[in-house]
């Protein structure tokens, strides 16, 4: 097991921006929010640890607002020069490639971004050391900590980082940096499994006291409930229709192809798109399957708990809790859930 | 890479007004685009949007194709001021098409309404090229007043094909048709077609889906054997949008052509 000091991870990542656009997240008033590593040391906002950022993962990977067409031109317009070397990524965040990569690394009609950007970039992930009052991943499947999917992976110990390699590629820049890095000793090995063990208990704590039920009590049970409509009415209730649940969620991922005209003509681009919006499901002619919100929402649950886990075996919920936080409507997946297994 | 967002260029040959808000347009690619009956196309206004629609003519046609286009919206009010010589994108061909091959030796009954007898001219023009390899070949065409039927010289001409038993109703007739008058289910059973040997195909709006659904079924068609034409919202034709989402499906890439027993326990179909 590899060790790196705190400076010297500022080095390595002055070494991978040459290579990478390298984002970190920093404490930005009572959250974490990414920036873009600007070459300086890490300051006292920087970020390593603690728990999941704002904003979800996916939006370096499939991206909020991208230009896909333009004109009439094969190509896809606008591609960033350097891949994205992403640092500080959480577990419940790298759940969300489960979905998101079922969905755009296909051969024939693939995202090119997304492809692009999940063959040639760099996560460099770590260790949640502390958990948020939202925090629920043990009840999805998810530990607090990276257990696939990064390339590197740093757990905070005094001092600096315990680094493991979780790819080739992350083993190939530990190796082209390697003056960088020292063995770890055993007490710093020690003192990564008391931290594991004590945030994982901290969210099992979470879970326990807001009632969340487990990944296996959640098996079936949106099919179960599909039919009691005051059970999705009173969740609906206080709803305003705002997308901020799918926005937020690292593994939603529907889109909303739409054209405009552009400078040099005209262009198509892709837009997150919400479930929850009226007109998400309504076709041409006027006809819309869920013109109701109750059933926007139940669609929501359904495609996360029933359609995920016929199709490619996951749920697409990660645990990392940002809908709860993000609703002005202060609708709790927490609450929905124990309702869906309990009534 | 391939950019599966990006569409080609066509040029508009020829605009036919079918009825007062349905319209034809003959297209020409301006690069290689073939399509199989039952396919869909993502066509475009630069600047204005798209929509999907699935081709009306003959496949074996391959430097043009035509689309029929009802007038609803944005897009298709937009589509509607086309003239010869403009140019639109299109981005396809998207889905499955008709299992062509899983029909021969069968008898292929066809029940088709509305807007949707154009997806059906295309199925038509397929199984004449494979006619030898089939049984009987019924069709059923009904729309709801004689004005609004498409491709009306046509399909007064094929009434009398020899290879093809054909009826045409409207549930509400005038002094232009002295044809039958009543819903397509009250012209379903005067065939002597061996519904238990018989593939089915249904393309219209939902409602009459349903209805001549429910009604094959009765008269003893497999649902394994009923090949029905989703309507959902397509959008990106592959299944990553999300917005056509049937069950465990997306129409656009599962379908839009779906068997009644692939879909008939999903919640909303008929919506």
């Amino acid at each position: 097991m590899n060790f790196i000091e705190k400076d010297q991870l500022c080095s390595f990542l002055e070494g991978l921006s040459g290579e990478y656009r390298v984002f970190l997240p920093a404490q930005t008033g009572e959250t974490i929010t990414y920036r873009s590593y600007n070459g300086d040391t890490l300051d006292e906002n920087s970020i390593i640890g603690k728990v999941r950022s704002w904003e979800p993962l996916k939006a370096f990977y499939f991206l909020g607002r991208e230009k896909v067409a333009d004109n009439y031109k094969p190509d896809m317009p606008n591609v960033d020069s350097k891949p994205p070397c992403i640092v500080g990524v959480k577990a419940c965040d790298l759940k969300g490639f489960r979905i998101l990569d079922h969905v755009f690394l296909d051969e024939e009609y693939g995202d090119p971004t997304y492809i692009r950007n999940r063959k040639e970039g760099l996560i460099i992930s770590a260790d949640c050391t502390e958990s948020i009052d939202t925090c629920f991943c043990c009840a999805v499947g998810v530990e607090p900590h990276p257990s696939a999917d990064y390339d590197i992976n740093l757990t905070e110990v005094e001092g600096g980082y315990l680094v493991e390699s979780g790819s080739e590629k992350g083993k190939s820049k530990i190796d082209k940096y390697s003056n960088l890095f020292s063995e770890a000793s055993p007490d710093q090995i020690k003192g990564a499994e008391a931290l594991r063990a004590h945030v994982k208990e901290s969210v099992n704590l979470n879970i326990e006291e807001n009632g969340v039920p487990a990944d296996e009590k959640l098996s079936g049970a949106v099919e179960a409930k599909y039919d009691s409509e005051e059970l999705w009415k009173d969740a609906a209730e206080t709803c305003v229709e705002c997308g901020a649940c799918n926005t937020i969620c690292p593994t939603c991922h529907c889109f909303l192809l739409y054209d405009q005209k552009t400078d040099s003509g005209h262009g198509r681009f892709r837009i997150w798109d919400s479930c929850m919006i009226k007109d998400f499901a309504r076709v041409g002619g006027g006809e819309n399957p869920r013109a109701r919100l109750w059933m926007r929402l139940r669609n929501r649950f359904d495609k996360k708990f029933d359609y995920f886990p016929n199709v490619t075996d996951v749920i697409a919920c990660t645990g990392c809790g940002r809908c709860i936080s993000a609703c002005p409507g202060k609708i709790d997946i927490r609450e929905v859930l124990n309702r869906l297994v309990s009534e | 890479m391939k950019n599966p967002y990006r569409s080609i260029e066509a040029e508009v040959l020829e605009v036919t007004a079918e009825t007062p808000s349905i319209k034809t347009f003959r297209l020409k690619p301006k690069e290689d685009l073939t399509f199989t009956p039952g396919e869909f196309m993502e066509m475009s206004i630069p600047g204005v949007g798209e929509a999907p629609f699935t081709p009306s003519s003959d496949y074996k046609v391959e430097d043009e194709m035509e689309i029929t286009i009802v007038k609803v919206g944005k897009v298709t009010d937009a589509i509607h001021e086309l003239k010869p010589g403009d140019t639109v994108g299109l981005r396809g061909p998207l889905g499955k098409g008709y299992p062509l091959e899983k029909f021969e030796g069968k008898d292929v009954y066809i029940i088709g309404g509305g807007v949707g007898l154009a997806p059906i001219r295309a199925l038509m023009y397929g199984l004449f090229h494979m006619r030898d390899k089939l049984n009987k070949l019924v069709y059923r065409a009904g729309c709801r007043e004689p004005s609004e039927l498409v491709y009306r010289d046509q399909m007064q001409e094929w009434t009398k094909r020899d290879d093809l038993e054909m009826r045409i109703t409207v549930d509400n007739g005038d002094d232009t048709w002295d044809g039958h008058v009543g819903l397509v289910t009250t012209i379903m059973e005067d065939s002597d077609v061996d519904f238990s040997n018989a593939v089915a195909i249904v393309c219209g709006p939902p409602i009459m889906m349903k209805f001549v659904t429910f009604k094959l079924v009765e008269l003893g068609v497999k649902d394994e054997d009923i090949y029905l034409s989703m309507e959902k919202n397509m959008s990106c034709g592959f299944g990553k949008c999300g917005h056509c989402r049937l069950g465990t499906f997306y129409c656009c890439k599962d379908g839009p052509v779906f068997t009644y027993d692939e879909v008939k326990e999903f919640p909303g179909i008929w919506e």
